[in-house]
C-alpha cells in the first residue's frame, strides 16, 4: 500500500493555506512587537507542519526550503540569531516564496526563483557564523571518527552486535531505543561507539554493547529487534573476552542538526478556528442550497393548493412540513456561513506591503472579524475590499510628512469593520486621510460631461457615482497599486451583482469611509411581492421599511410632483408602473411601499401587495446599461417568474 | 474487536494520512486531538489501545503529553510522529514514555511495523 498524494491534494491545499496564513499573521505580530515568543513559536510550528505536509506529498524541494526556514527560526528562538528588520524582510520573503511554491506544485522538482532568492536572503541574514555552519554540515564523503583507545567490549557480560537496516530513519534514535530495551534486561556495561555519539548518528549504524544480564540470547535478540529497523543482531554469550577491531563510525552530516528546540510551547495559539469541525466539499453546500431553494418554492405551491382543498388534517400536516422546511432552510443557511476573518485574514499582510510600497505608515485595525456571511458572498467580497484598501493607502492616507504638517499623527489609521444590520452585513473601509478632493472630481466630471456645468458641488452620493464611472481617475500619476480608475468601478459593479450597494462618506482633510452593504445570505431572500399591472415584482425585505394604503391624505403634491407625507416626513414618491414603463392606467386601491436605502427613504406605489415570501434569487448577467432596475429574478410559488427590484437603483434618479 | 487508536497532530492533513493508513490496517479511530492538552484529556476518556503523537503541537507539545499520559497509564502505547531532523526530541519523547516512532513523510509499511512492534 502506498500513499497516493492526489487523494489528499485538496486537503493539503486547504491545510497548507491555513499554515501559511498562520505564518503571515504571526510574522506581522513578530514585526510589531520584537520579543514576542508566542508569535515566534507559532511561526516555527506552522513552518514545521507545512514542511511535514510537503514532504508527505512528495514536494521535496519545498520541504527542504521550509526546513531551511525552520532552522533559521529555531536559531532565533534560541537567541542565536538577532531580531532585525533584515531578518523580518527575509522571513516575509520566505513566506511569500512558500506561498508561491504552492501555486505550481505540479512541478515537484521545482525550486522556484523566489525560493532561491529567499534562501539567499536567509543565508545572508544568518550571517557568517551560520554560513560556516552550513558549510560544516556539508562534509564531503564521510568523516570518520575514531572511538576511544581502550576497547570497551573487553570484560564480562554478553556481547551484542547490532547492525541497522540500510534505510533506517533517525538511526540514532533507533539505536537509543535498542539500548533502552537492552537496559531493561540488565546493565549495559559498555558500548561501542559511545552512547552519546551513537545517539547523534545520522546514518545507519553498526554498534555493539556489553550487557550484564541473565537473559537468554533469544530474549536478548527479541528485545533488540523490538526496537525496530534491525538488520542483523548477534549475541555472543561465550564469556570470552574478545579483542575486536576498533570500531569506527561514519559521521556524515546531511545538513540536519538535532534540533534542541524546546519541546513544547506554553503559548496558546490564538483560537482562530473552532475546535471541532468537519470538512465538507464546497459543491455539497451549493447543492444543499439549491435543493432547499427548490423545496421552499414547492412548499409555497403546496400551501396554496392545500388551502384550496381545505382539509383540516392536510392543513395540519402542511403546517408541520412548513415548519420543518423553514428549520431546514435556516440550518443550511447557517452551515454556509463563515466568519469574515477567513477573508480578512490576509489583509494585514497586504496592507503592510502596500503601505511600504508607497512609503506610508499605516495602522490597520480589523473590527467584527467574527461576523458571518454566506461563503460564496464572502469569496466574492475579497477582491472589492482589496481595491478599497489599496485606494485608501494609495490615495487616502497621506505621507507621514504631509500628515505631520497637517497636525495629524504620522501613522494613518485604516479600519476595516464588519457589522450586522438586520438581514445585511455592513463592511466598512475607513481611513483618516485626506478625503476625496471634491473640487477636483467636480472639475473632472464636468470636463467629462458627466455632470452639468452649472452644478456647484457634489454630495457624497454624486461623488461616488462620478468616481465609480469606468475610467474615471483624478490621479495625476498612475501608481503601481491603483489610480487607474478601475478600482471603484469594479467594486461598485461587483457589490451590485451580489445584491448589495456601496456608499461613500468623505470629508476633506479628515478621511473617507466606504461602506459595502451586502445581504447576509445570497440565495434565499425574504421579499415582499407586489403586483403592478399584470406583472409581479419582488422587493427584498432588507429594503422595505413599511407599507400603507394609497390614500388621499398621505399623498400630496409639491411642485407638481407626488410626494408621500409620512408622519413628520415628506418622502419622494415613485410609481412602479412608471418605473418599469408598463403603461396603462393606474388602478384604484393601490398601496405604497416605503422603501429605504441606507438613510434615504422613498415611497413606491404598486397596484397590489401580494404578500411576503421567501424567494430563491437567481442572478443574471445584466448588460451595463440595461436592466439596471433589477438585481435578479425568481420563480414564484405558482411557477411564474418575477423580477427582483434593485431597490438601491430606484434612489439614483432623484 | 478492532484495536482502537487516538491520533494526535495539529494538522488535519497529517491526522487524515495517519488515520487512513491505520484504518486500512483494521484500526478503529476513536479520537483525534489537536493539542497536547487535548491528547491527554482524550486518552483519559477513551483509553485507546494505541496513540500516535506528533511532537510539535500548540498548547502542550507531544513530549509533555506523552509524559502526562504515561504517568496516568504506565502501559500506554504511544508512537511518536516526528519529522526529519528531530533526533534529540524523539529521544526525549522515548525517555518520556513513547514506545516507538515513525518519521514523516509516512511510509505505510513503516507505520504498520511500528504499530505491530508496540502492540505485540
Amino acid at each position: 500500500m502506498t500513499i497516493d498524494p492526489q487523494r489528499y491534494a485538496e486537503l493539503f491545499r486547504t491545510e497548507s493555506r491555513e499554515q501559511l496564513s498562520a505564518i503571515n499573521r504571526n510574522l506581522l505580530l513578530l514585526e510589531q512587537g520584537g520579543d514576542d515568543q508566542e508569535a515566534l513559536g507559532a511561526v516555527f510550528r506552522a513552518v514545521h507542519t507545512f514542511k511535514g505536509m510537503c514532504a508527505t506529498m512528495g514536494y521535496h524541494a519545498v520541504a527542504e526550503f521550509a526546513h531551511e526556514c525552520e532552522s533559521l527560526l529555531d536559531r532565533v528562538r534560541r537567541g542565536e540569531q538577532s531580531h532585525t528588520p533584515e531578518l523580518m524582510d527575509a522571513l516575509f520573503a520566505a513566506a511569500d516564496a512558500l506561498e508561491g511554491s504552492l501555486e505550481d506544485v505540479s512541478d515537484t522538482s521545482g525550486t522556484t526563483p523566489a525560493m532561491t532568492q529567499a534562501l539567499q536572503r536567509l543565508h545572508d541574514v544568518a550571517g557568517g557564523s551560520s554560513t560556516s555552519e552550513f558549510r560544516a554540515m556539508r562534509l564531503s564523503g564521510g568523516a570518520l571518527v575514531e572511538v576511544a583507545d581502550s576497547d570497551p567490549l573487553e570484560g564480562p557480560g554478553v556481547i551484542v552486535r547490532v547492525r541497522q537496516r540500510a534505510d533506517t530513519m533517525l538511526p540514532g534514535v533507533r539505536a537509543y531505543l535498542a539500548v533502552t530495551k537492552a537496559r531493561a534486561l540488565g546493565e549495559v556495561a559498555a558500548m561501542s561507539p559511545t552512547e552519546d555519539l551513537l545517539r547523534e548518528a545520522t546514518t545507519p549504524q553498526a554498534f555493539a554493547l556489553r550487557l550484564l544480564t541473565e537473559a537468554t540470547p533469544e530474549a536478548i535478540e527479541a528485545a533488540i529487534r523490538s526496537a525496530g529497523d534491525v538488520e542483523h543482531v548477534e549475541v555472543d554469550a561465550s564469556g570470552h573476552t574478545r579483542r575486536t577491531t576498533r570500531a569506527t563510525i561514519e559521521v556524515v552530516a546531511e545538513g540536519e542538526e538535532p534540533s534542541r528546540a524546546p519541546s513544547a510551547s506554553a503559548a496558546n495559539a490564538p483560537a482562530m478556528r473552532p475546535t471541532r469541525h468537519v470538512r465538507i466539499d464546497l459543491s455539497r453546500l451549493d447543492t444543499l442550497m439549491n435543493l432547499i431553494g427548490e423545496l421552499v418554492i414547492t412548499r409555497g405551491r403546496l400551501l396554496q393548493l392545500s388551502a384550496g382543498i381545505g382539509d383540516a388534517a392536510l392543513d395540519d400536516a402542511m403546517q408541520q412540513a412548513s415548519r420543518l422546511i423553514a428549520d431546514l432552510q435556516a440550518e443550511i443557511i447557517t452551515s454556509r456561513m463563515v466568519p469574515v476573518w477567513q477573508v480578512f485574514d490576509r489583509f494585514p499582510r497586504l496592507v503592510r506591503d502596500a503601505a511600504r510600497q508607497v512609503g506610508k505608515d499605516v495602522n490597520f485595525v480589523i473590527e467584527g472579524k467574527d461576523i458571518e456571511l454566506d461563503r460564496s458572498l464572502l469569496d466574492e467580497i475579497g477582491e472589492p475590499l482589496v481595491h478599497l484598501l489599496r485606494n485608501a493607502i494609495d490615495h487616502g492616507i497621506e505621507t507621514p510628512e504631509a500628515r505631520a504638517a497637517a497636525g495629524k499623527p504620522r501613522a494613518g489609521r485604516l479600519v476595516l469593520s464588519a457589522a450586522r444590520d438586520r438581514s445585511a452585513v455592513l463592511i466598512r473601509v475607513s481611513d483618516d486621510g485626506r478625503g476625496v478632493d471634491r473640487a477636483k472630481v467636480l472639475a473632472k466630471a464636468k470636463a467629462a460631461g458627466i455632470v452639468d456645468a452649472g452644478v456647484k458641488a457634489l454630495d457624497d452620493e454624486q461623488l461616488l457615482r462620478c468616481i465609480a464611472q469606468p475610467g474615471f481617475s483624478t490621479a495625476d500619476a498612475v501608481s503601481g497599486l491603483s489610480g487607474r480608475g478601475v478600482g471603484v468601478d469594479a467594486v461598485h459593479t461587483k457589490v451590485r451583482v451580489l445584491g448589495g450597494h456601496v456608499e461613500m462618506k468623505s470629508v476633506e482633510g479628515q478621511g473617507t469611509t466606504m461602506t459595502l452593504r451586502v445581504p447576509v445570505t445570497l440565495a434565499i431572500v425574504r421579499a415582499l411581492l407586489a403586483r403592478t399591472g399584470n406583472e409581479r415584482y419582488a422587493l427584498p425585505l432588507t429594503h422595505v421599511r413599511e407599507t400603507l394604503e394609497y390614500a388621499d391624505g398621505t399623498v400630496q403634491q409639491v411642485r407638481g410632483k407626488d410626494v408621500l407625507v409620512l408622519r413628520d416626513e415628506v418622502l419622494p414618491l415613485l410609481d412602479l408602473r412608471e418605473v418599469v414603463r408598463q403603461g396603462g392606467e393606474p388602478e384604484t386601491g393601490r398601496e405604497i411601499v416605503v422603501i429605504e436605502r441606507g438613510e434615504r427613504r422613498s415611497g413606491l406605489v404598486v397596484d397590489e401587495l401580494i404578500g411576503q415570501q421567501d424567494i430563491v434569487v437567481k442572478q443574471f448577467d445584466a448588460p451595463r446599461d440595461g436592466l439596471a432596475l433589477f438585481s435578479g429574478a425568481t420563480i414564484l410559488a405558482d411557477g411564474a417568474p418575477a423580477l427582483i427590484v434593485d431597490v438601491g437603483s430606484l434612489f439614483q434618479g432623484n | 474487536m478492532a484495536p482502537t487508536v487516538l491520533i494526535c497532530d495539529d494538522a488535519i492533513f497529517m491526522r487524515t494520512m495517519v488515520g487512513d493508513i491505520l484504518q486500512q490496517a483494521g484500526f478503529e479511530i476513536v479520537g483525534e486531538a489537536e493539542t497536547g492538552a487535548q491528547a491527554v484529556e482524550k486518552y483519559k476518556q477513551l483509553k485507546p489501545d494505541l496513540v500516535t503523537m506528533d511532537i510539535v503541537m500548540p498548547d502542550m507539545g507531544g513530549i509533555d503529553a506523552v509524559r502526562a499520559i504515561t504517568k496516568f497509564d504506565p502501559d500506554a502505547k504511544v508512537v511518536m510522529c516526528s519529522a526529519m531532523g528531530q533526533q534529540a526530541l524523539v529521544v526525549e519523547a522515548i525517555q518520556a514514555g513513547a514506545k516507538d516512532f515513525v518519521v514523516k513523510p509516512f511510509q505505510p509499511s513503516r507505520v504498520l511495523e511500528a504499530v505491530q512492534r508496540v502492540l505485540g
